[in-house]
């Protein structure tokens, strides 16, 4: 980069300018300070930078969070096509930075692999191969995986027609070449391929595993998703910002709210505005209600699979009550559309307090039943003791966040390193456990419950009991029907949101929130019209369902149900 | 701001004999098992579970269920065919042909109002859209289809029936709360004085030029008088 460029750069992107500089890269790669600092380097320098941001001592980028393959025929003052833009986290240093390589135009987008770097690019290299096209050189594996194996063209490039419908058989699924090889070996066992799933209870949604055994042990793996793809990134860019809150909702449907915080706070930050602290707090509070909400679920979805059926109906009440406080909050209970761009769809009951508290009282007793019964049962111990053992450095070069990184040791929760909303001005604990086995996974989601019902009490008490929930900015929050049914100017507000949506600023931005599995990210691009360019939610379970093929081996299919249980895969937020 | 709790410190990892003779635990999970059972059984109203068909949840009156075309006094649609709810609907599921009203005060009116309730996801959209107060949410979700025609509801299916009660209730609208709430009086929902026929009327004085749509309401031989 030359001298005339060098404007005044934030410190962590000069620190990071200042560590390139000494490298033999550094005169093709650009520093830039967008939200994130941003790094622009071609194609052929990408291997040298990514072994040199996880190395570096200063930069030690070693959490891969995110892949999203931008199409930028649209957009005019982008200076190629195609662009990879990686999401990339610093355990160590505790701070994010985005490298976009930037590709040449040419026959086919072409850039290296760099699964060898960071394992977790793997699966996020074949997704950018499936809907983008990129051919990343030195892949080991690079199909088809969201989409079809039949499927033609490459749905998220801006002149794939939307709307296209594709009929595919069964018969066209591509199964791994090892699948048919029949290896009969000395003694009584002969090797196997069982294929498990995709409609199989233990499978939680429709994920296929394809597994060679030996005995009962299974000594490769395959999953093969995207039986639940639903366009997710292709719908948002002909939709208007509002209008993708519902789609949000189905990523993560257990926890539906928190998808919703999540996706909006992306939206609000690029378009600058502030929401009153009463809604603020009460998206926090039914954010962490959501999150008991998605542990109850795994933990007593996870234990009926390994034969604790009592302990699903005692978690499962809490969860009714908490959708019951949904459903009198916004109207639904799975999926709650509650939250808008700039505030709340409409205020929360008056008895919400006091409902609010109710919840606080009763779900204790119901975590002190699920302990009691499973926390020092020999049975449960023997099953998910031991069993699914990820060590922090696996998990950190499979990408992993929430629950299943903080299982192994590695305190990062975002809300502790990067406190939105009011996160830093509450009294609680990041969950941690050192064994990173099926067992540390469900002590960490149970103590997570307590910890999410100290932070709602706190909340709780802050919460003033009267004010607005929403910005009173006209150009985002339809103005009060009132307004609208009496006043022209209100009804002309009214109309501009809803038949051309909000104007989002120009640009570009990753923002992300502790999801109730893990980091949750949303990478949005808007070119300044009522929808987004472009939009790439960070699914959390995604790099643990990649990893999942990896971790079973060597271990009987019984273990492979726990650890499929504890990693909590929810099918809506992986295949999107 | 607090601190991190390590939860595999505070558990010890050597189980007791008596948890390792399985036993115990046993009859420690089953006495947990068992109080349930005993409180169910002499509390028997407050069980969780609801025997469905008989009993239904309650509801609050904020449920989003099936959508109700709500009327002006005078039992005509409030709906002025503008297209808000089926340009803010995600789903796409509304479809709207719009007519001219012989009323020259209600001027627009929808010919067809549908929404496939399976497209429908239920999400209130179109009635924060709606800027005459036409389309409200009731709590009715029963909704079951024996074919995918079937669950195209038009206009006879959503609009509301004066007198006549609302099944299961008034869910989402514009004015929330709880039940029995009434909303603001909405300024176009009065009924309007001038009779029908009023278009014709200025028609003929040569006021205005009107084509109508809509050969229910306004038949061809209405417009041109026979000479």
């Amino acid at each position: 980069m030359t001298v005339l460029e060098s404007t005044a750069l934030s410190p962590e992107a000069e620190k990071i300018r200042g560590r390139i500089a000494a490298t033999p890269i550094s005169e093709r790669v650009e520093v830039l300070d967008l939200d994130l600092p941003t790094l622009e380097v071609g194609p052929e320098d990408w291997i040298a930078l990514a072994r040199f941001l996880r190395d570096d001592p200063e930069c030690r980028y070693d959490l891969f969070l995110d892949l999203a393959s931008v199409d930028n025929l649209r957009r005019r003052e982008r200076k190629t096509r195609y662009e990879a833009v990686v999401h990339l986290h610093s355990i160590a240093h505790d701070r994010h930075v985005r490298v976009k390589v930037v590709i040449p135009d040419g026959a086919e987008p072409t850039l290296p692999s760099v699964h060898d770097v960071w394992p977790a690019a793997n699966w996020f290299e074949r997704e950018a191969y499936d809907l983008m096209g990129f051919r990343f050189t030195g892949h080991p594996n690079l199909r088809r995986l969201l989409c079809h194996d039949a499927f033609v063209g490459h749905p998220l490039r801006k002149d794939y027609a939307p709307g296209q419908r594709w009929f595919f058989a069964e018969e066209d699924l591509r199964m791994p070449d090892w699948a048919a090889e029949t290896d009969e070996r000395a003694g009584h066992f002969e090797t196997q391929t069982l294929s498990i799933g995709p409609s199989h209870p233990a499978t939680h949604g429709v994920i296929h595993l394809i597994a060679r055994l030996d005995g009962e042990r299974i000594t490769r793996a395959e999953t093969q998703i995207g039986y639940m793809h639903r366009c997710f990134e292709k719908m948002s860019e002909t939709h208007t910002w509002n209008q993708i809150i519902p789609y949000c909702d189905r990523l993560n449907y257990v926890s539906a709210m928190i998808n919703g915080v999540g996706y909006v706070k992306t939206v609000e930050r690029m378009l600058g505005i502030e929401i009153p602290e009463r809604g603020v707090l009460i998206r926090t509070i039914l954010s962490e209600f959501s999150r008991i909400m998605d542990h109850c679920v795994n933990i007593g979805t996870n234990l009926v699979d390994i034969g604790a059926l009592t302990n699903f109906w005692y978690l499962y009440q809490p969860r009714e009550n908490i959708y019951s406080l949904l459903e009198a909050c916004c109207g639904a209970r799975l999926t709650v559309s509650y939250v808008r761009v700039g505030g709340l769809a409409i205020d929360v009951p008056e008895d919400f307090d006091a409902r609010c508290r109710e919840l606080l009282e009763s779900i204790p007793k119901f975590l002190e039943d699920v302990d009691r019964l499973v926390t020092r049962n020999r049975i449960v111990r023997n099953r998910l003791s031991g069993t699914g053992v990820v060590t922090p450095e696996q998990a950190i070069a499979w990408g992993f966040t929430g629950p299943v990184l903080r299982s192994t040791g590695v305190a990062y929760d975002v809300r502790r390193s990067r406190p939105y909303d009011f996160y830093d001005r509450f009294d609680w604990d990041v969950a941690i456990s050192r064994e990173g086995d099926n067992f540390a996974r469900y002590s960490v989601r149970m103590e997570e419950m307590r910890q999410s019902l100290k932070i709602i009490r706190q909340a709780l008490d802050i919460l003033p009991a009267k004010g607005p929930v929403s910005s009173s900015d006209w150009h985002v929050m339809l103005p009060p029907k009132d307004a609208v049914y009496h006043d022209m100017e209100s009804l002309i507000y009214h109309f501009k949101l809803i038949m051309e949506g909000i104007r989002v600023p120009k640009g570009e931005r990753y923002d992300w929130i502790e999801g109730a599995n893990g980091e949750l990210g949303f990478y949005a691009i808007s070119e300044g019209s009522g929808g987004p360019y472009r939009l790439k939610p960070r699914p959390p379970c995604f790099p643990m369902m990649a990893a999942y093929e990896h971790m079973i081996v060597g271990g009987p299919i019984s273990d492979a149900v726990a650890t499929l249980g504890t990693l909590n895969i929810i099918a809506g937020e992986l295949e999107r | 701001m607090s601190g991190v709790v390590d939860v595999s410190a505070r558990d010890p990892k050597r189980l007791t004999v008596a948890e390792r003779l399985y036993f115990p635990e046993i009859f420690r999970g089953m006495a947990v098992t068992m109080r349930h059972l005993l409180r169910n059984l002499v509390r028997m109203s407050r069980l969780p579970t609801i025997l469905y068909p008989e009993k239904k949840r309650d509801y609050s009156g904020r449920f989003r269920g099936k959508h109700i075309l709500t009327t002006r006094d005078d039992g005509t649609l409030k709906c002025v065919a503008c297209y808000m709810c089926a340009q803010a609907c995600p789903a796409e599921c509304i479809t709207i042909v719009a007519g001219e009203h012989p009323k020259l005060a209600y001027e627009k009116y929808p010919v067809v109002f549908d929404i496939d309730m399976l497209r429908c996801v239920y999400c209130g959209f179109c009635v924060d859209a709606c800027p005459k107060d036409a389309i409200w949410m009731t709590r009715d979700y029963e909704m079951a289809f024996f074919n995918r025609e079937e669950a195209i509801f038009g206009i006879n299916k959503l609009a509301a029936a004066p007198g006549l009660p609302v099944k299961d209730g008034y869910g989402y609208r514009p004015y929330y709360p709880g039940d029995g709430t009434v909303p603001p009086t909405d300024a176009s929902a009065a009924p309007v004085p001038p009779g029908d026929g009023e278009r014709f009327r200025i028609r003929e004085a040569g006021l205005v030029t009107v084509r109508p749509s809509s050969p229910q309401l306004m038949p061809e031989d209405a417009e041109t008088p026979p000479r």
